[in-house]
């Protein structure tokens, strides 16, 4: 085997690392029944998953110009089916963190003994498609991965086992066939378009040059868009995020907001990066309209929510038009913008859904005067709140917006720009109602923080993930020099 | 080194007591934040003396440099700023409002300061962006939390506006700066005024310069933008009316000065005309709001929107004497409406409310020290000559008469004739409560009597009272200080 492509182990840890995780689980699970009684298999996950991170995160301090490679073809070709740059490193260490947190909150919430397992192998599955994703840079591979990425999600979301969450889950496994679907057509014209399995700039920029082979790729593009479009909950592919995280327990819904969207996020960034350089004005509008229409339906429709739940779910919408907004410059500037926005908004979204995890609250009105009953996780949930809004002293929001505007701004995308102007208003309006319930004075039926002491695996997300948001905020250099 | 620490310093101390000391009684709570203001002037005075400045990579994704210093544009307002950082934590010995905890309060005064501090001191332009932002949260605190208690909804409702015109002027002067940065390929302040900027094609300048005037028109405010103020002031607890008028309604005009007039000064020239006639507009429709308004709060927000429109009115003249005027203007409106703002809040507290329309015994008799005070800072809001407010709008009325020579001369000298109609209506709503309030009824032996100014807050009105006769009676003190900056500022000729 090592005579066709080379294998470094060591490269492939982030990914390796969840398979280990689902080796063990299992073995151990047939040696010590969880069902039993043996509550090991969360914690085991989320070690192998930190210890993962650990090893992604070496990659991030690279130099972009020599990232790690492997699975390498030999010469002449040399093509490396897995290149890790920083930006990749950072992300594939992001999307393992937030999977870990996931699985803090799934083992808080007490789940039946016997579904622990389930839980922890289709945590550590779905974990390993969105780090493959990333470094992914070819058709095979990146179609496997990103689907590997989406399926044990879907079982997860049923895993529940109520009717609202079959329901749920039915709608996310159409979608998640519908996307698949695109997908595939996608890589199929992709292919047909470059006459080449992988994601490459060179055979973009020949596609491009020739009128009747471009015209096939900006279907495919069409096509890859869409389908990613599904699974990071872009407008108006975003039908089924309400339901979902509405129906589902939070642990779930968290890897859904967070990890989930990391990895779609990665797998379009593989895309739009081999379109950098050589495509021309139809990608950008392909790219602008779904985020333009993200940006304001979501934020619009999140003014109205009262249930909390809900309006994460219509705030992550808007919130995948901002990763979006900065790949419409299709400059490498707008694909670290998008990187450094996606891992921000996924470390503030955990942030809140750990506090809704640990309080309890599941609508505005019952975390009214948290600040004051629970000044820990009333805290946090006011500085992620910030953070997503793009307000000091969330400053690391403030400065994603700021990148994430200007890379369309210095290539002169003004619509894009004229909507993100629009959103950040709106946005703001968002956040600061909910901020303004935090800091309410408690009403007369609000009793004390509640949940506190049982919920310490939560709380430990929760400190983590404000300690990642002051840190950023106070040195964004911290977040955006592991992007290249 | 100096800089960070007079950043730091009240932002520490300020996240601290919303935070961790949030518990905090009243008593210790305000000597701390009494103290961390006394500090931070002290170190203001010594980086204004020193002429320290801080400079080490921050962004370097964006280029933008942690880099902070002060020159003679930035002097007089950072000083401004301490002083009145001085009068807000001195105030919360006569008043500390409801709604929650003082040191809550204190705290977000204090944050407020850092953060008009750090935008007076930027040298870089997206880190003045972010600075402008930082006071956003704890003013919406001050206004939503604090504010006025007898009507929740509507000190819910002053608060968002608040925010929100001001994100959106933000926002807007985020795309002009970023699309500047990008045409320029710096962030720096100083190489942008220093002929960076002036490199853009026409076209780019005249777009870049209009995304940063109407951005900062909203926070001036300038005529149509101007709706979210009257609401703010009127609810804000009196601490937060006095910074908002004294530090943040500069941060606007600072910033038209720092940014579209030094940066791009052709684009500006080109839009200067319709700024003027909206400063001028601002003056007469001021004026004439305050003849026919009923709440004395309300009233002197709408004297600031006709204030703010003789600032405008200098900046649009393009020359160096308007530049001079509307730097001058803006610390005199800060002296002169703190002072004014910190008497009417005292009047609220005693009276409940300040409708002008309530028949109330002559505070010249019930209590003369009040009733002096008052004087003063009508006077010197109408303009009388020997007081702060007279050389603001004389310079901004010859600034306009005799405007630079790329500036069209009829309308600037139509903006300035309307501009003088404007004063003589600032006469006729002073004396108009002069009239009201002052003058009043003879005293009704049964009407409780106004008490008078005693304590920290009579201290506090001295020194204001003092300083608006001082800066009349010697402008210099202000304008040779900036005269020197003003002359290397790129729009003016």
């Amino acid at each position: 085997m090592s005579t066709l492509v080379t294998v470094d182990w060591l490269v492939l840890a982030p990914a390796l690392a969840p398979v280990l995780g689902v080796v063990l689980v299992l073995v151990g699970d047939a040696v010590s029944p969880a069902r039993r009684g043996g509550r090991w298999a969360l914690p085991v996950a989320a070690v192998v998953l930190v210890a993962g991170a650990v090893l992604a995160l070496r990659g991030s301090l690279l130099d972009p110009a020599t990232p790690l490679r492997t699975l390498c073809l030999p010469a002449p070709d040399g093509a490396c089916l897995w290149t890790a740059g920083p930006r990749t490193s950072t992300l594939q260490a992001g999307v393992l963190l937030a999977a870990a947190a996931a699985l803090a909150v799934h083992h808080d919430a007490r789940p039946r003994l016997r579904d622990t397992t389930v839980t922890a192998t289709l945590l550590l599955a779905a974990t390993t498609g969105g780090v493959a994703v990333a470094a992914a840079r070819d058709l095979g591979t990146w179609l496997v991965a990103l689907e590997l990425a989406t399926v044990p999600a879907v079982a997860l979301v049923v895993l529940r086992g109520t009717r609202a969450a079959a329901h749920g889950g039915l709608s996310l496994l159409v979608t998640s066939l519908a996307s698949f679907a695109l997908l595939v057509l996608g890589a199929g014209l992709w292919l047909t378009a470059t006459g080449d399995a992988a994601f490459s700039p060179e055979s973009v920029a020949a596609a491009w040059a020739d009128p009747e082979r471009r015209a096939v790729l900006v279907l495919a593009v069409t096509a890859l868009v869409s389908g990613v479009g599904f699974k990071l909950s872009l407008v108006p592919f975003h039908a089924w995020t309400p339901q979902a995280y509405a129906t589902t327990d939070l642990g779930t819904t968290l890897f859904l907001a967070a990890a989930s969207k990391l990895s779609a996020a990665a797998a379009l960034l593989v895309v739009v990066e081999a379109l950098v350089g050589s495509a021309g004005s139809v990608v950008v509008v392909l790219l602008g309209l779904p985020a333009a229409a993200s940006l304001l339906l979501g934020t619009v429709v999140a003014l109205r929510q009262d249930d909390a739940v809900r309006l994460l779910a219509w705030s992550t919408i808007a919130q995948a038009g901002w990763v979006v907004v900065p790949l419409t410059a299709l400059s490498s500037d707008g694909l670290r913008a998008s990187a450094g926005y996606v891992l921000t908004y996924a470390a503030a979204t955990a942030v809140a859904f750990g506090v809704l995890a640990r309080t309890g609250a599941r609508s505005l009105a019952a975390t009214r005067g948290l600040l004051r009953r629970d000044p820990l996780a009333g805290g946090a949930l006011a500085l992620a709140l910030l953070v997503l809004a793009g307000l000091p002293p969330g400053v690391v929001g403030l400065v994603v917006k700021v990148l994430a505007v200007a890379a369309p701004v210095a290539e002169g995308v003004w619509p894009v720009a004229a909507a993100a102007v629009v959103a950040v208003v709106l946005g703001i309006a968002v956040y600061l109602r909910w901020v303004a319930v935090l800091v309410a004075r408690p009403g007369e039926g609000d009793e004390p923080a509640h949940e506190g002491s049982r919920a310490r695996s939560t709380t430990v997300v929760v400190v983590l993930g404000t300690a990642v948001l002051l840190v950023t905020s106070a040195l964004p250099h911290a977040l955006l020099g592991g992007l290249g | 080194m100096v800089v960070s620490l007079l950043l730091a310093v009240p932002a520490a101390v300020g996240l601290w007591l919303v935070s961790g000391g949030r518990a905090l009684p009243v008593r210790p709570a305000r000597w701390l934040a009494l103290l961390t203001a006394v500090a931070t002037a002290g170190l203001a005075v010594g980086v204004v003396v020193t002429e320290a400045a801080v400079d080490r990579a921050w962004l370097p994704e964006l280029g933008v440099r942690w880099s902070f210093g002060t020159d003679g544009i930035s002097v007089p307002l950072v000083l401004l700023t301490v002083l009145m950082g001085l009068v807000v934590t001195a105030h919360a010995w006569v008043e500390v409002p409801a709604g929650g905890t003082p040191a809550t309060f204190l705290g977000c005064l204090l944050l407020v300061e850092a953060g008009a501090l750090a935008t007076f001191t930027a040298r870089d332009a997206v880190l003045f962006l972010v600075a402008f932002e930082v006071v956003l949260v704890p003013m919406w605190v001050l206004v939503g939390r604090y504010g006025d208690p007898h009507d929740p909804r509507a000190r819910t409702e002053a608060a968002q506006r608040f925010v929100l015109y001001t994100a959106v002027g933000s926002t807007t002067m985020l795309v002009g700066i970023l699309a500047l940065v990008a045409a320029a390929g710096t962030a720096d302040l100083r190489e942008l005024a220093g002929g960076a900027g002036a490199a853009l094609g026409p076209g780019a300048q005249m777009g870049v310069a209009a995304l940063l005037v109407v951005g900062l028109a909203v926070k001036v405010p300038v005529l149509p933008f101007h709706t979210w103020l009257p609401p703010a002031h009127t609810t804000a607890p009196t601490a937060g009316s006095v910074l908002l008028a004294a530090v943040l309604l500069k941060m606007g005009t600072y910033g038209l000065v720092r940014l579209p007039v030094a940066t791009v000064p052709d684009g500006f020239g080109r839009l200067a005309p319709v700024l003027a006639v909206a400063g001028a507009l601002g003056i007469v429709w001021g004026g004439l709001v305050c003849l026919v308004e009923r709440d004395l709060k309300r009233l002197i927000a709408y004297s600031s929107v006709a204030h703010m429109g003789f600032v405008v009115l200098a900046l649009a003249s393009g020359s160096e004497t308007g530049l001079q005027a509307a730097l001058y203007a803006n610390v005199a409106h800060g002296l002169v409406s703190a002072l004014l703002f910190v008497l009417v809040g005292g009047l609220k507290q005693r009276w409940g409310d300040v409708d002008l329309a309530v028949r109330r015994p002559a505070l010249r008799e019930t209590s003369p020290r009040l009733g002096f005070a008052l004087v003063i800072g009508l006077a010197a809001s109408l303009g009388l000559p020997g007081l702060a407010g007279f050389w603001g709008e004389l310079l901004a009325v010859y600034a306009a008469w005799a405007p630079a020579a790329d500036r069209p001369r009829a309308v600037l000298v139509t903006c300035a004739v309307v501009a003088a109609v404007g004063a003589a209506l600032a006469a006729a709503y002073a004396l108009r409560v002069a009239g009201l309030v002052w003058a009043g009824d003879r005293p009704d032996p049964e009407a409780r009597r106004t008490a008078d100014t005693v304590g920290v807050e009579r201290w506090v009105l001295a020194g204001l009272a003092g300083l608006v006769v001082v800066l009349g009676v010697a402008p210099m003190l202000v304008l040779s200080v900036t005269a020197d900056a003003v002359a290397t500022v790129g729009g003016a000729r």
